[in-house]
């Protein structure tokens, strides 16, 4: 058993909605090449692999990561691919970090690969997703599905569509530091507010891009993670929750967990926090790279992960608590709002997450961050997984 | 490892279940496992699903299966490779610390998704789709590759399928089908050069869910009673394409075994009560024995392997289960001379690319 994991290199390849190219494997394999460079390490000192990746019928193969195990000299390792829907990343993280502190190995490459906009309409898939005797002529995909939620919160809540399109008009701003980012750029609450309808309240500037890339991170063990890199990122919680697909039984007054709320994320972070001896996000958390594929998923996220009560995340976002140089920096890297390559989104949060423990972030880099959390959401909203990263040993 | 199972359940073998949906096989087979470890779904600290999307015939298949497998409001993982991988990381999950008491949940409703269509989209779409390959045509090259290294033969193939074939039969917890005899394999027809129908194991649907606990856990509840420990687990993958040394040498499977064995500081084959392999092809019961000093060894497969039941994806798994049976003196007509490890062995991708080996010892 390793009590201590690290994240001691990460990888990415700049991410776009095509990449003629590059074939999947090729995506692959370019990551996994960054991150071993920035973990300063060969192939054969990886012990372990996982693989990142949610539905294959976006790029159209099969157990794609069997084909890449040519490309990221997995051959002769122990091999698994996770797969939680968008949650995914998130959970292979914890998978690799799994194959560390159960001390069957040392070093771990969880890497994924997405081509999204492979298929000429995704949100086609991801009806696909849906239980076929009820849900399936529903109009039910991950847009309408998100937008509903979020109507309910705002009902809830008082959320206006302004202080969505602000988390946009922030995201993009911030996007412009990440070289690896899909959507940058400087853009007005009135350009948000005019963008097409799609699924109200979502306007079509206040949803993801369907993007195409890679993401590779190296864990390992203290003694490994000691030798390697002068400041690892070092786990210091995990945490991961499931509830039934079914919208409706997560509502009102019997619900276990209010989806309107993502009240999941109040038991996924409890855990998180436990491990971590986090009493106090807003004070102790300085980063928080959150998987918002939508501009209104911010809110209930903050919330429900305790930065701030219930009702109070749009005011403290308006009031710019979660800008870069505010109490809590929120998406530096732009967030999954300007990069969604959904099977491997998760990754991606933690590996921007752990370059700002790691000084590594460049222009996106926050200032003495001793602790940045992560998360991903995947599912029908249903799979939530959340880690806390840190400067130093717990 | 410090891990333990407490429980399991298998559901009832069947070449097609048509009273159930998928889910409701699953609900029954979690339900009864947590019955056997005697244990409450409240008590589960996490749940590990292993799942194939295209199989199951729905994109992020554990959607709609996490609740009635057991997972409603738990700390859910899902591989997608084989319920043994599952294993792997539900082992992992308990060996960590983190976690103490876990359900893992798998199945296989092949019977109402088209199988060859699905491995056929396996493959990558430059080299290996356009020229037709599929999981059959990828059990022939192996079973080519290996008739040219001499650990097989066309007759070889036949009478260990034979012999499969009756040890299924007289299985209780298999499907019960009458042997085939030698002769009716030999002249059963081919599917793919050298590969007949009669050396392959036919697909089934079933599902199976294995509690497991941390000796930790056990020392919190002795009333608690462990059915065997994980002593060791070994796993590995193999390249992609399908090369001569690929498919010839074995070398994922001989990782895993080299890495089971070693964990469970077990010097040999020979110091199983019984080796339990997923041979989808007699074929492949002929190399894997061969390559561990089995080969016509009665140790080796005495409960028939895929020939008794074959829920493709968690075929390993009952492996385990039989692999448990027999250190606990409780195989029936397989049982072998009990000892005090028993091994199971799961395998996935083209032509048994990734391999998982699983110790259990007696406590």
């Amino acid at each position: 058993m390793n009590k201590n994991v690290a994240v001691i290199g990460t990888g990415e390849t700049v991410f776009r909605s095509h990449h003629p190219d590059k074939t999947y494997v090729d995506l692959a394999q370019e990551a996994v090449a960054a991150a071993l460079r920035d973990a300063n390490m060969e192939p054969q000192e990886i012990d372990a692999v996982v693989f990142s990746m949610a539905p294959t019928e976006f790029m159209g193969v099969n157990d794609a990561d069997k084909w890449a195990v040519d490309y990221t000299w997995a051959a002769g390792k122990p091999f698994m691919r996770i797969h939680t829907g968008g949650a995914t990343g998130g959970s292979a993280f914890h998978g690799g970090w799994l194959n560390i502190a159960s001390g069957q190995a040392r070093t771990c490459l969880v890497v994924g690969a997405d081509r999204v906009a492979e298929t000429p309409d995704a949100q086609h898939i991801l009806n696909l997703i849906w239980d076929r005797f009820y849900e399936h002529d529903f109009a039910l995909n991950t847009v309408t599905m998100i937008a509903l939620m979020t109507q309910r919160y705002m009902a809830m809540r008082g959320l206006s569509e302004e202080q969505a399109a602000r988390v946009v008009v922030r995201s993009r701003r911030n996007a412009m530091n990440n070289p690896y980012a899909h959507l940058k750029g400087q853009i007005t609450v009135e350009e948000v507010m005019n963008s097409r309808p799609v699924s109200t309240p979502y306007k079509l500037f206040d949803i993801c891009p369907r993007s195409s890339g890679a993401c590779a991170v190296v864990l390992a063990c203290e003694e490994v993670a000691r030798k390697k890199c002068a400041q690892p990122a070092f786990v210091h919680g995990i945490g991961g929750i499931a509830n039934t697909v079914f919208i409706g039984d997560r509502m009102g007054p019997h619900t276990d967990a209010e989806i309107g709320d993502f009240a999941e994320f109040v038991l996924a972070g409890r855990e998180c926090y436990r491990q971590a001896k986090i009493t106090n996000p807003r004070k102790q958390i300085k980063v928080a790279e959150l998987y918002d594929p939508f501009s209104g998923m911010q809110f209930p996220k903050l919330e429900s992960l305790g930065f701030c009560k219930p009702g109070e995340a749009a005011k403290l976002s308006d009031d710019g608590a979660f800008d870069m140089n505010g109490e809590v920096a929120v998406n530096p890297s732009g967030g999954t709002l300007c990069t969604n390559p959904i099977g491997v989104t998760g990754l991606v949060r933690h590996a921007d997450a752990a370059k700002q423990i790691m000084g590594r972030a460049g222009a996106m880099q926050v200032s003495n961050v001793q602790r940045a959390l992560a998360t991903a959401v995947g599912g029908s909203a249903q799979f939530w997984a959340v880690t806390v990263l840190g400067a130093d040993v717990m | 490892m410090d891990v333990y199972v407490i429980g399991y359940a298998s559901h009832p073998p069947a070449e097609k279940v048509l009273g159930k949906r998928l889910e409701e096989m699953v609900y029954d087979t979690s339900a009864q496992a947590l019955r056997a470890a005697a244990i409450e779904r409240s008590d589960l600290d996490h749940i590990t699903i292993a799942a194939c999307d295209e199989l199951d015939g729905r994109s992020i298949s554990n959607m709609l299966m996490v609740a009635p497998a057991g997972g409603y409001l738990k700390d859910e993982l899902r591989v997608t490779d084989s319920a043994m991988v599952g294993l792997h990381l539900a082992a992992m999950r308990i060996a960590s610390g983190r976690y103490h008491l876990g359900l893992l949940a798998s199945w296989n409703k092949s019977s109402t998704a088209p199988f060859e269509d699905v491995m056929r989209m396996r493959c990558e779409p430059f080299f290996t789709r356009p020229i037709g390959l599929n999981a059959t045509i990828a059990d022939a090259l192996f079973a080519q590759a290996q008739c040219a290294a001499g650990a097989a033969s066309e007759s070889k193939a036949t009478a260990q399928s034979a012999s499969l074939q009756r040890a299924a039969a007289s299985n209780p917890r298999g499907l019960k089908r009458k042997a085939a005899t030698a002769d009716a394999i030999a002249s059963s027809s081919y599917l793919a050069t050298p590969l007949r129908e009669g050396h392959c194991a036919p697909v089934t649907d079933g599902a199976v869910s294995v509690v497991l606990a941390s000796g930790d856990w056990l020392n919190r509840h002795p009333e608690a009673k462990p059915l065997v420990r994980i002593a060791g687990i070994g796993a590995a993958i193999d390249q992609y394409y399908l090369g001569r040394d690929r498919l010839a040498g074995l070398a994922s499977f001989k990782q895993a075994w080299n890495g089971a064995l070693r964990q469970a500081n077990v010097r040999s084959a020979h110091g199983f009560g019984a080796v339990e392999a997923d041979c989808q092809t007699s074929y492949q019961a002929l190399a894997y024995s061969a390559a561990i000093g089995l080969d016509g060894s009665p140790t080796f497969c005495p409960s028939g392997s895929a020939f008794a039941q074959n829920p493709y994806f968690c075929t390993g798994l009952i492996n385990l289960i039989e692999a448990i049976e027999q250190v606990r003196g409780a195989a029936g007509p397989a049982q072998q001379s009990q000892t005090n490890f028993a091994a199971a062995h799961g395998q996935h991708g083209f032509a048994q690319q990734g391999n998982v080996v699983a110790v259990v010892e007696r406590v």
